[in-house]
């Protein structure tokens, strides 16, 4: 299936040029935030701003909407517009997925701190809605006015590759022509939490793809990547998924130009990652510049969809390399036509996204 | 009428906007810029039927009032100052003999 859209919603800004400009740019400091259970301690966030999510030409549909449906619907409505698919041709014949680790937890335990504060009977309504993992999915679909299917999937660190995996088998049994499909997460004040006592945070801001840890550094991140797919050729502009692995398939090393890894600190032990390692491809990690996700591999995806449509190979952003491996380290133009995306989940299952020219 | 009373009016008229523009998500609208006669629904503020539902849920919690019986909802709910009266004239305390 071919990438015709890309948009994105990320610490940095909106849209896939803003993307671009960030992974050319390189490293930036993470915000330092205080949690109020873990007083006089900082720790570092990539945390989308409110005037990124702020657009007036939908707030009236997205009044309610609570910022994980924002980031969603933003990303998606660009990805489509990226695409330059006319709006009459999608009505009947766009599929919406989206892919999410933990779905709106913030709206989710506000709503369980409504009960505890006011009681069953005092809840708002509007906020369970919102509180459900198909809320994003439900305002996205409400917004580009589409009819087709929609659906939300789940699956903790690989809920994205579910997710395309599914677009791919929509797309060839022709329940519809074209999809939308992405990942949103969000990071508030309860992953916040969680990741400072479970994770090893960056204090220096940090995260080091390349150190293979069993205790990495990871310093938390949010935000959305959508991708308008299709069979159609004639809609590709940035390339092409070739195929989505999950398990230990063999792959021919010798054909890829790139193997980037999704090692960002947030599943855990990344030793795994060292058994992935090309003899001859150049290696890279991006999680640096949008921070550590259990989607991460959607915005890894759209770094490698950005360097075979521009034919570019972007430096690596925290070029830290004790194992002395070929990491890109310096941004500037070559042919790019293979490039895989690898990730391992905390049970070390590996899933291999394979994009082609 | 009396100064206390009117006081109390204005009082509970201003906490009334600034939980309508929290409590129904009204970013672009500033308490103050909500008129005491506008009306709330369709024509007026624009509200819909979601928040008339999240309007009852912020008496309960707010001033401890329940609104059952939608025909005297839509009465109490036409206007600020509708509804101020309503809060008003169900929490004031007996007055003391």
């Amino acid at each position: 299936m071919n990438i015709s859209g890309i948009g994105i919603i990320f610490t940095h800004g909106r849209g896939i040029n803003k993307y671009d400009e960030a992974l050319r740019q390189g490293w930036r400091k993470p915000s330092l935030i205080e949690l109020p259970s873990v007083p006089n301690k900082q720790f570092p966030l990539y945390p989308v701003e409110e005037k990124t999510i702020t657009d007036k030409g939908i707030s009236g549909k997205t009044r309610r909407a609570d910022k994980f449906s924002k980031m969603a619907v933003l990303a998606a409505m660009d990805a489509l517009q990226d695409s330059d698919l006319k709006i009459d041709k999608k009505k009947f014949s766009l599929g919406i997925i989206v892919a999410s680790a933990f779905g709106p937890h913030v709206t989710t335990f506000r709503f369980l701190d409504d009960i505890l504060d006011y009681g069953e009977a005092n809840v708002s309504p509007t906020l369970f809605s919102h509180s459900v993992h198909n809320a994003a999915a439900s305002y996205i679909a409400s917004v580009l006015d589409s009819q087709g299917p929609t659906i939300t999937c789940t699956q903790f660190s690989l809920s994205f590759q579910q997710a395309l995996i599914l677009s791919k088998a929509w797309l060839h049994e022709g329940r519809c022509e074209y999809v939308l499909v992405g990942s949103v997460d969000e990071c508030g004040t309860v992953m916040e939490y969680i990741c400072s006592q479970k994770l090893k945070m960056a204090h220096d801001g940090k995260i080091k793809p390349f150190t293979f840890s069993a205790r990495p550094w990871a310093v938390p991140g949010e935000g959305s990547v959508f991708f308008l797919v299709s069979r159609d050729k004639a809609l590709k502009k940035y390339c092409q998924i070739e195929e989505i692995t999950l398990g230990c398939q063999a792959i021919k090393e010798e054909d890829i130009d790139i193997t980037i890894l999704d090692a960002d600190g947030i599943a855990g032990d990344e030793s795994q990652y060292r058994n992935s390692l090309p003899t001859n491809a150049y290696i890279a990690g991006y999680a640096p510049i949008f921070g550590s996700m259990m989607t991460g591999s959607s915005f890894q995806c759209a770094a490698g969809a950005l360097m075979i449509k521009n034919q570019i190979r972007y430096a690596c952003p925290v070029q830290d390399n004790p194992y002395n491996v070929n990491i890109c380290k310096v941004t500037k133009q070559a042919k790019m036509k293979k490039i895989q995306c690898i990730r391992y989940n905390c049970l070390n299952e590996k899933a291999v996204i394979m994009l082609q020219q | 009428m009396e100064e206390r009373q009117k006081k109390e009016l204005e009082q509970i008229r201003k906490k009334l906007k600034k939980l309508l523009v929290t409590n129904l998500s009204l970013a672009d609208i500033k308490p103050e810029d909500i008129k005491d006669d506008e009306i709330l629904f369709e024509e007026g503020l624009g509200l819909d039927s979601l928040d008339a539902v999240e309007i009852v849920v912020l008496l309960q919690r707010n001033f401890g009032l329940e609104v059952k019986d939608m025909d005297q909802g839509k009465k109490i709910f036409f206007s600020v100052d509708t509804l101020t009266q309503y809060i008003y004239e169900n929490t004031k305390k007996p007055s003391k003999k």
